[in-house]
């Protein structure tokens, strides 16, 4: 086996982990306090990076800069969904949050077909071509930058959570929301800025994904796929598991790739998903199974 | 000024009628003037292939729009052609739900539809309900056999289903021809070829049949290795660590708009050193979109495909009203075999001096049209199994940032540069 | 109520005769999901075990009888009863690895999409079952074949395949095992507790649902002539399987066929309307649309709405 293949399938996998984990912690956060599964994730995914390229190309803003304000529109959207449409769902039977999330991909796929139409774009940003050699193995600038994008905004989300006083209220919440209700938490404001604060999340990977992967609108419902199975392999709830769980995803596709055919690597990440929700099923972080 | 008012009244009865009677789906009674003659055009217009599926939607109505310009179908009295488009969603079912919708609203033949599911899906409406079915663009080589062998084992009486449009096996064939006169042409010998592909219908297929093709001629160059790909894919890195490993001469992709995307900017990070990149046929390598996001990354590269003849006139003239109407799009295989989709239509009307099923099968059977404005290696006619064996492919390579012919020589409009200078 | 009921399906038996071809293949559809419903209602409703996966069975069944048909010459008459076995088998090990390890809720419901992925992505990139390109079925319009050259010939035997179905449901509405799956769906570990054995209800549920799906997939191919891997395992089968009893009602008899006739007429209208305004996903935003609002005003479904009114309209008078 040539070891240098092997050398780079690893450093890829690692480093493109990256943006898969950037992708899933939205997701995790809204499971994790709300107990909803966001099956519009992917869409709203899609929605930011269409934001920066928007930002991009019409006012030539680079989505490293710009993913502020595609993380500000998605909290803005993610507030009003809350607000009216998930709230109402929140003590729902099972399959009336699964209708109510498809719902709202559908239209969100679809809006931006209309409004974007169906090309994939990608969006160019000072970084996207930039590689530095270590020998015979490179490293992708872009990604490196995402990875380390990934790590300060997981870290940032935690010191949020633990630090401060929302994010406290929001952990209590999850963890006991009738306790929480019980010392006067205000449980509806709290789930409406974990949406918001997720969907920026979300926005915000867009946002700096869109420089690496070109888009279209019918892209969400496979980034929505993917993101749910690094969440569960994480454990669902988990910011640090949704941040490990979005490496060892990409880590086992890469290695996928090398030793099997590109073509069955997706088929690597559904198989670890199984393993782990059949002997481990709150995930490599996760607190127990709801 | 009173003849004008009535008139301006009656239209919009007239409107608001048909707009009801379509919604409802009831087949409307017929108006004064000679009957518009009504083709269902299905298109996946939205979905994955919402791209291609737009640009042959586009391509059809501007074909549509040429023909009614200059008279309408003169056999039948100046009959302007009307299309009732359809949208399939890249799904079977829906495929054929709008194939029947169509035909309940007044469609006397069909064309679509692009992907070769929603198309197999049709196949049973047109021979069920007899109404001829002209497929402008899908892949699947049994969508036309499967239909002429029902006729020849008697289970079916007609065959109403035709194809203008390369096969898979084609596809491959002449693929492989062209990467052999190339090298010829430019007096180097690789020997070391890596095929990358979609691993999606179209990839497949074409992968499949371009190292078939391979197996059978032999020639002096190999495929090392076979690299496909998840479709759509978020990363492509290690696929190019693989290509790069296997120390390839030429890179040969097959891809869609958003795996090209991804791969030709890996392909220069990663240093991959070879004498270029040449594709057997595949969208992505040429349209304007791609040109604007890859740009130099697509220079120099060579593809085999269904592509338009600019040597002839009429080709500039459409390609700059499709540009206009589309928003800067490149007149190309998908908006280009829909066009002349409609063209060929037009002649088989022509020629079948009514809309009668038998008629127009027969008018379609014998068909020998030139006015098409691909490029074909011969007139447009139909073969045994429903197929028009002169559809081919034409070798294109991005110059100067543009996709111009370079190979044949009869349809060459540029010199070929091969191999690729050094960056 | 069984008057309109007996009514009902009256009319549906003598309405071809007054169709065209168009209006019968939308009601074909509304039967055929009707019916995919149905069997999805019995785990999904039911159990209340949510799959997202039950394209997975529909493939199964319908490549085994396309390949069957195909390459062994078998009947899709018979074959689709082979096709349903394996599905059924590929139900109960979903369902062993599932309930055995105790996967509820959310944790099921991926369990089952991640057996629908790998059945695509193994399909795709297998030869013998065609890869992307997949399996075509030459139209011969022969009976035998399971083919007809009248579509009026498809709708009846449509029409029999959700009859049969909601026949089922309703006898295991009737019979102990229909108490029992309602009991393990309010409470699963109470009913546990006193002593139903959750387990082996749950899997004879996945094994019939799974087993009613993969004949669904019999008729798919030979109505639609074509099977490919994305299409048949993918994603959003499963999803048009699961919203129709969602909107009509999941656990009810009749939730199933009224989601059906809900969605398929409104979905089909609103892109014959969207059409020829030329905004290609205009029609895709109603119908999200319309989903979302289903959740807002009828949260518990069509049926249950619908039952409530209906019977304080005859209280009330």
């Amino acid at each position: 086996m040539d070891l240098t293949l092997v050398g780079q399938g690893l450093l890829n996998g690692l480093l493109f982990g990256g943006v898969y984990s950037l992708t899933a912690v939205g997701l995790t956060l809204i499971f994790g306090v709300m107990r909803v599964v966001n099956f519009a994730h992917g869409d709203m995914m899609v929605w930011g990076m269409y934001l920066a390229w928007l930002l991009a190309t019409r006012l030539g803003v680079d989505p490293y800069l710009g993913f502020v304000v595609c993380a500000a529109a998605l909290f803005a959207f993610g507030l009003v969904t809350q607000r009216f449409l998930v709230n109402r769902i929140v003590d729902a039977p099972h399959e009336m949050q699964i209708l109510l999330m498809l719902g709202v991909a559908l239209i969100l796929e679809n809006a931006a077909l209309v409004a974007f139409g169906p090309d994939p774009v990608r969006v160019r940003s000072a970084l996207t071509a930039s590689t530095i050699w270590l020998g015979p193995i490179f490293v992708d600038v872009a990604r490196l930058v995402t990875f380390g994008v990934a790590i300060a905004l997981t870290l940032a989300l935690y010191l949020f959570l633990t630090r401060t006083d929302l994010g406290r209220s929001m952990r209590a919440a999850a963890d006991n929301t009738y306790g929480a209700l019980v010392i006067g938490t205000d449980v509806r404001r709290v789930y409406a800025v974990a949406f918001g604060i997720g969907a920026a999340c979300v926005g915000a990977a867009g946002a700096l994904v869109s420089p690496i992967l070109p888009f279209q609108p019918s892209g969400g419902l496979a980034a929505s796929v993917t993101s749910f199975n690094i969440v569960i392999i994480g454990g669902m709830g988990s910011l640090v598991g949704a941040f490990v769980g979005g490496l060892l995803v990409s880590l086992a596709e890469s290695l996928g790739a090398v030793f099997l055919a590109p073509s069955l690597k997706e088929l690597v990440s559904f198989s670890l998903l199984v393993i782990i929700l059949l002997f481990r099923p709150a995930g490599l972080f996760g607190k127990g199974v709801s | 000024m009173r003849d004008h008012q009535i008139h301006r009244r009656r239209f919009l009865e007239a409107a608001g009628v048909a707009a009801g009677a379509a919604t409802l789906g009831f087949p409307l009674p017929l108006r004064a003037q000679a009957p518009a003659i009504k083709i269902g055009v299905i298109h996946p217009v939205t979905g994955p292939l919402a791209e291609p599926g737009q640009a042959c939607r586009l391509g059809a109505q501007m074909a549509a729009d040429a023909v009614n310009g200059a008279g309408g179908i003169k056999a039948l009295g100046g009959a302007r052609i009307e299309l009732l488009v359809g949208d399939t969603q890249t799904k079977p079912d829906v495929g054929r739900t709008e194939a029947e919708r169509v035909i309940n609203q007044g469609a006397q033949i069909l064309m679509g539809s692009f992907d070769s599911g929603s198309t197999a899906a049709m196949v049973p409406v047109a021979q069920q309900r007899r109404v001829p079915f002209l497929v402008d663009i899908a892949a699947a080589d049994p969508i036309t056999a499967n239909v002429a062998k029902a006729v020849k084992e008697g289970q079916q009486k007609l065959q109403f289903v035709y194809r203008n449009f390369p096969t898979g096996s084609s596809f491959g064939k002449k693929a492989v021809q062209y990467f052999g006169e190339v090298f010829k042409e430019a007096g180097v010998s690789p020997r070391r070829v890596v095929l990358m592909y979609c691993n999606d219908l179209f990839g497949q297929n074409n992968a499949k049949g371009f190292q078939a093709a391979h197996a059978a001629a032999k020639p002096s160059w190999e495929i090392v290795d076979v690299i496909p790909w998840p479709e759509p894919p978020q990363d492509l890195s290690t696929e190019v660590s693989r290509a790069k490993a296997a120390k390839p001469d030429i890179i040969a992709p097959i891809t869609r708009p958003a795996s090209a995307q991804l791969l030709f900017p890996e392909l220069r990070k990663q240093r991959v050193d070879i004498m270029g990149i040449v594709g057997p046929g595949s969208p992505g390598l040429y349209e304007a979109g791609q040109l604007a996001v890859l740009k130099h990354d697509l220079e120099y590269v060579l593809a085999s495909i269904p592509w338009a003849n600019f040597k002839n006139p009429r080709t500039a003239k459409a390609a700059e009203e499709y540009q206009k109407r589309s928003g800067g799009k490149t007149f190309d295989t998908n908006s280009g075999y829909s066009y002349d989709g409609i063209m060929l239509l037009a002649d088989v009307l022509e020629r079948a001096k009514s809309v009668d099923p038998d008629a127009v099968v027969a008018a379609l059977k014998a068909t020998n049209y030139t006015g098409g404005l691909m490029q074909y290696g011969g007139p447009i006619v139909f073969n045994e199994l429903g197929d028009n064996p002169n559809a081919i492919t034409t070798m294109i390579q991005i110059l100067g940032q543009k996709p111009v012919a370079v190979w044949p020589k009869e349809a060459a409009l540029a010199k070929l540069v091969f191999p690729r200078p050094k960056a | 109520m069984k008057l309109l009921g007996a009514g009902a399906i009256a009319v549906l038996l003598v309405l071809p005769a007054f169709l065209g071809s168009y209006a019968i293949t939308l009601f074909i559809f509304i039967f055929f999901y009707a019916f995919l419903g149905q069997a999805w209602n019995i785990v999904g409703g039911y159990a209340g075990q949510l799959s997202a996966g039950h394209a997975a069975f529909v493939g199964v069944g319908a490549y085994t009888a396309a390949m069957l048909s195909l390459h062994a010459g078998l009947t899709p008459w018979v074959g689709m009863f082979v096709g349903g076995a394996l599905s059924a088998c590929l139900g109960v090990v979903i369902g062993y690895l599932g309930f055995r390890f105790g996967l509820r809720g959310f944790y099921f419901v991926l369990l089952t999409v991640a057996f629908a992925e790998i059945c695509r992505i193994v399909a795709l990139n297998t030869e013998a079952v065609g890869g992307a390109l997949g399996l075509y079925i030459t139209f011969t319009g022969n009976p035998r074949q399971f083919q007809f050259q009248d579509n009026r010939v498809y709708y009846y035997v449509a029409l029999a395949l959700m009859l049969s179905a909601t026949g089922i449901v309703a006898w295991i509405e009737r019979h102990r095992f229909g108490v029992y799956l309602s009991a393990i769906r309010e409470d699963e570990a109470a009913s546990e507790a006193l002593g139903v054995d959750t387990f082996k209800y749950k899997m004879l549920a996945m094994a019939i649902s799974s087993f009613l799906s993969g004949i669904g997939g019999t008729f798919y191919a030979f109505y639609l002539f074509s099977l490919q891997p994305n299409a048949v395992f993918g994603i959003p089968l499963s999803v048009e399987i699961i919203i129709r009893p969602i909107v009509g009602g999941a656990g009810t008899l009749l939730g199933p066929i009224l989601g059906s006739f809900i969605l398929s007429p409104l979905g089909e209208l609103s892109r014959a309307y969207f059409q020829a305004a030329g905004w290609s996903g205009a029609h895709l935003i109603v119908y999200g649309a319309l989903l979302v609002g289903v959740v807002l005003f009828l949260p518990e479904g069509a049926y249950p709405f619908l039952a409530r009114w209906l019977r304080r309209g005859r209280s009330g008078g």
